[in-house]
């Protein structure tokens, strides 16, 4: 695209929105910094669509504020706000033809024919769709039509992208695909974006950050980097893979860290919990944990059962005191396998990141 | 290829019987064909000439051929076409579904219109040979060029008005917040279940010459309803409903999705109302002009009642054939009243088949409330309101005209009228059993035809389907005209029989019970039938098991439509119906323009009892509410 984009920050403060006596959202506040790619993700009703229509402009909020660029939009009808959405089933208009869908926007806001076209085949290109445009949406592939979407959406130069799971329409392969696409466009493009989805896997590889939301609240939001190593409690450690969370005894808490007892074994961890006096867990991943042959120093367990996957091997073992733990063994040896029934040793790791609790 | 020998011959003795099977089906046809060919063409001795010599009088005879070769030569043809198709060839089930159907669409659909254009084109009842001369004599007689003309006006005026306030409402009562919209909803669509000119009936208790509004209410003396106003008055209140259905469907079902990326994308709400909400709606609103054009311009019963005077085709249509017997000119008139209709229905198909954008996918978000301004929303409201509480007030009437001396003078209550409707039982019977026949018989055909034209691959599948959906398009007067032209004389002489007016009736209706049909089947999943088969069911347990009691509420849904728009129909019935067969709506009709007001009302008031009792009936068995029954 020629012109450069304006991007912009989005600012919801305190968002609600209640239907009846049900509270979709309930207290959000979240900034967006702008050009960053935000993924609000949680489990489904947890209102993260709710919220995204909100600052579309489709839901007004029971009580809050929205600001994009530092302009309140709160009270703006969608047709007025700077931004633009794609949608989950795409929306694309049955009755028009894909330059017709892409050409949309600008012909409501009345640019002349020659600017309309100009723009419309530009965005076309970027979206790799030229010879396309002749066709009628039905007629192309799910991939295609999903490019026909986000095309549609950049070519009125929106502030704000919004997404709304959008690749929740297309197979697994194409899934990952077109994450990565929309990934690169928003990045050269530096367009502030909102992305909602439930798929931990896809919020990870796309996002700047990751807002977790539950039942209408922001649990955590951070790097995917600080939500894996830091969950803030059991739920966003739950959601953000398969984790093992067992209960620990503290023995020695300070400032830059701790150490605490499981399984008869001592683990240090670098941050101190936040409340030492109260329950503390720790956070096993199944990737950080090892089962091997019974030796000393291990964790005495059986094998429950075993799932391989190719490049994993999952082991689920049961520790003498009924613990059951997930194992995640990468590049397994195929001729090494522990049978159902096996007593084996887990390994811990020495060290984890932080605590819970 | 010597591995395969032995395989061989069980193969050739599977393709011999498969052959001898497709042999004894052509043996078995050309024999029907054959005995039906010799019953409908007859050669016959005719006097030819005589010539007298002294006293000796010789009488010449030559053979002439009687009945209707090219009726037989159609059925030929529809028995011969489809073995052209291999893939038939190979399937004799169906193979013999597919002559069946087409046989049937001949018999009862293609051929009675048609006849309508041949005796249109003849110059007299004997003469055989192309002539203009019917029309020339019609369009000698000014009456027929006025009823012409005001037909057009009235059709044209009642379908775009009738779409213009079908729009309004059934966007009101399907998008919009508006309070009460169930009882709306039922209350706006009331017209459907009573035949149309009960609508004038009851707007003549109302507001005609003794009139309890005009003339009781009002005090007004020298207005009359009479005329083209109360014509398109009453056409609106009869086509209305059908707007609204045909079109709170397509709204009820449009994502929301679609409107909301529009304003999204920077489109102001009246931008979005036109370049996206309006075109996905217009197929639905060509269908209901389409429908309300043909509705009111076929309509015999309510300009005869409230027309005062004012010709309409229809009506000179009834005149001619039934009051003059002449069967031309009739069939003249018919086809001027079948053309626009014709025109308008394929211009209709033409335009829905390439622009049909509204199709139910699981994800879609529909059904979403627009916010809209309190001064648009409020006047919307107040357009359901008065025309709910119209209805409420119409019916109302005809039930209190029933149970009053004589309406308009003397309001006391009484039974007379209830007993006045002993006279009317034997019509009554007649009636029941037109419609219940009608209804299961077509609700039957339905079923199979949907199954062909749904569910199986045959070349000519469109064209089936087109002729089988035509008969929407054709005035119930027009369906009349052509079954009397092509089974009123030999060898049938099927008029006066109850046969012809229940085939009359399946035919008619076919297209709803088609749509309804193919829908439902549709929405049953083929691997459920395959998840059946592979249990262990045949094919006939899978069929009564699994397929039918999926297709069930279909199949009742179309007995129930067909039989109540058989009990309430009279521009059909006019036509078909004898002295022996009389039926109920053509009695009510006769005592409508005869007798009092009050008598009448009772013979109204007995019918809208009677299919309020049978709607019950089918939401009980189809767990639906009417409303949805009428859904096209």
């Amino acid at each position: 695209m020629s012109e450069a984009f304006s991007t912009a920050s989005i600012i919801l403060q305190d968002l609600h929105k209640h239907f009846g006596l049900v509270k979709a959202v309930d207290g959000i506040s979240l900034e967006v910094e702008a050009g960053t790619l935000v993924c609000l993700l949680g489990p489904s009703g947890c209102g993260k669509t709710t919220t995204l229509r909100m600052i579309g402009g489709f839901e007004e909020p029971t009580a809050g504020q929205i600001l994009i660029g530092g302009d309140d939009v709160t009270r703006m009808p969608p047709y007025a706000r700077p931004t633009a959405m794609v949608f989950q089933n795409y929306a694309l208009f049955p009755h028009m033809s894909v330059y017709d869908n892409v050409a949309y926007g600008l012909r409501a806001r009345r640019r002349p024919k020659a600017e309309v076209d100009k723009l419309a085949r530009e965005a076309l290109d970027l979206m790799e769709l030229p010879g396309q445009e002749k066709k009628s949406p039905p007629q192309l592939s799910g991939g295609q039509q999903q490019r026909v979407a986000l095309a549609r959406a950049l070519v009125i130069r929106p502030k704000v992208l919004l997404f709304d799971e959008p690749l929740s329409n297309l197979d697994a392969k194409l899934r990952v695909r077109m994450r990565g696409e929309i990934r690169a466009l928003q990045r050269r493009l530096g367009i502030t974006s909102v992305y909602v989805t439930h798929d931990q896997e896809e919020a990870f590889s796309i996002a700047d950050r990751v807002a977790i939301m539950n039942a209408g609240k922001l649990i955590q939001l951070g790097t995917p980097r600080e939500l894996y190593s830091e969950p803030a409690d059991r739920f966003v450690a739950d959601f953000v893979g398969v984790s093992n969370i067992v209960p620990v005894e503290v023995v020695d808490s300070a400032a830059d860290g701790a150490t605490v007892r499981v399984f008869g074994q001592t683990i240090r961890s670098r941050r101190p919990p936040s409340n030492p006096g109260g329950q503390v867990s720790v956070v096993l991943r199944p990737e950080a944990l090892r089962v091997e042959k019974t030796a000393d120093g291990g964790v005495p367990a059986r094998v429950l059962t075993l799932a391989f996957t190719g490049p994993l091997l999952r082991y689920t073992v049961a520790v003498d005191d009924g613990t059951v733990l997930a194992v995640d063994l990468p590049n397994p040896d195929p001729d090494h396998f522990f049978a159902e029934g096996t007593p084996v040793s887990v390994l811990l790791p020495a060290e984890v990141p932080a605590l819970l609790g | 290829m010597v591995d395969n020998a032995p395989v061989l011959p069980q193969r050739w003795s599977s393709r011999q019987r498969q052959r001898a099977v497709f042999a004894a089906l052509i043996a078995v046809e050309i024999l029907l064909l054959v005995f039906v060919g010799t019953r409908l063409v007859q050669v016959q001795a005719v006097e030819d000439y005589r010539e007298v010599v002294g006293d000796q009088e010789t009488i010449y005879l030559r053979n002439e051929v009687v009945g209707d070769p090219a009726l037989v030569a159609l059925l030929v043809l529809g028995i011969a076409l489809p073995l052209a198709s291999r893939r038939l060839r190979r399937e004799p089930v169906l193979l013999v579904a597919v002559q069946l159907a087409i046989e049937a669409l001949i018999m009862f659909v293609l051929w009675p219109l048609a006849k309508v254009f041949v005796e249109g084109f003849k110059a007299g009842q004997f003469v055989e040979g192309f002539s203009l001369v019917q029309f020339r004599t019609l369009f000698q007689m000014p009456m027929v060029v006025r009823a012409t003309k005001n037909t057009m006006v009235i059709g044209v005026t009642t379908a775009f008005l009738s779409t213009l306030i079908g729009t309004l409402v059934a966007y009101t009562l399907t998008l919009t917040d508006v309070p009460w919209r169930r009882w709306l909803r039922n209350l706006v669509v009331l017209p459907l279940i009573s035949p149309p000119f009960a609508v004038s009936f009851a707007i003549i208790l109302l507001f005609g010459r003794r009139g309890v509004i005009t003339y009781d209410l009002l005090g007004i003396k020298d207005y009359t309803i009479y005329g083209p106003q109360g014509i398109i008055f009453v056409q609106l209140i009869s086509t209305i409903p059908l707007s609204v259905l045909i079109i709170s469907a397509v709204f009820a079902s449009m994502s929301r999705d679609l409107e909301e990326a529009a304003e999204d994308l920077g489109g102001h709400p009246l931008y979005v109302l036109r370049t996206v909400t309006f075109p996905l709606v217009t197929p639905a609103i060509l269908t209901s002009v389409l429908l309300s054009f043909i509705g009111s311009i076929s309509d015999f019963g309510n300009p005869m009642l409230i027309g005062g005077g004012y010709q309409m085709l229809a009506t000179q249509a009834f005149i001619q054939m039934i009051e003059m017997f002449d069967l031309q000119l009739g069939a003249a008139l018919g086809m001027l009243l079948i053309i626009p209709s014709l025109l308008a229905f394929l211009l209709q198909h033409r335009i829905t088949s390439r622009r049909s954008y509204v199709t139910v996918t699981g994800g879609a978000r529909t059904g979403h409330v627009r916010k809209l301004p309190a001064w648009i929303k409020w006047p919307l409201f107040g357009l359901c309101v008065f025309l709910a509480a119209f209805n409420v007030v119409l019916y109302g009437s005809i039930f209190v005209g029933a149970a009053v001396k004589t309406w308009g003078f003397d309001y006391t209550l009484t039974l007379d009228n209830v007993r006045g409707l002993l006279t009317s039982v034997p019509m009554l019977k007649n009636s029941m059993i037109v419609a219940i026949s009608a209804g299961i018989l077509g609700g039957l055909v339905s079923i199979f035809l949907a199954w062909l034209i749904g569910r199986q691959k045959f070349p000519g599948r469109a064209a089936l389907d087109f002729s089988a959906t035509m008969m929407q398009a054709i005035p119930g007067t027009v369906v009349g005209i052509g079954y009397i032209l092509a089974y009123n004389a030999a060898p049938y002489f099927w008029t006066g029989t109850f046969f012809i007016i229940i085939v009359a009736y399946i035919f008619r209706r076919l297209p709803v019970g088609l749509r309804t049909g193919i829908a439902a089947q549709k929405q049953i999943d083929p691997s459920l039938e395959e998840a059946s088969l592979d249990l262990g069911a045949s094919r006939l347990r899978t069929f009564t098991h699994i397929t039918f009691p999926l297709l069930s509420r279909a199949f009742f849904a179309g007995v129930i439509y067909i039989f109540i728009r058989a009990m309430t129909d009279l521009s059909a019935a006019v036509f078909l119906n004898s002295g022996r067969t009389q039926l109920f709506t053509v009695r009510m009709f006769r005592i409508m323009v005869t007798s009092t007001p009050s008598e009448a009302a009772a013979f109204a008031a007995l019918l809208i009892v009677i299919i309020i009792i049978s709607l019950g009936v089918l939401s009980k068995v189809t767990g639906k509410s009417f409303v949805d029954l009428f859904r096209i």
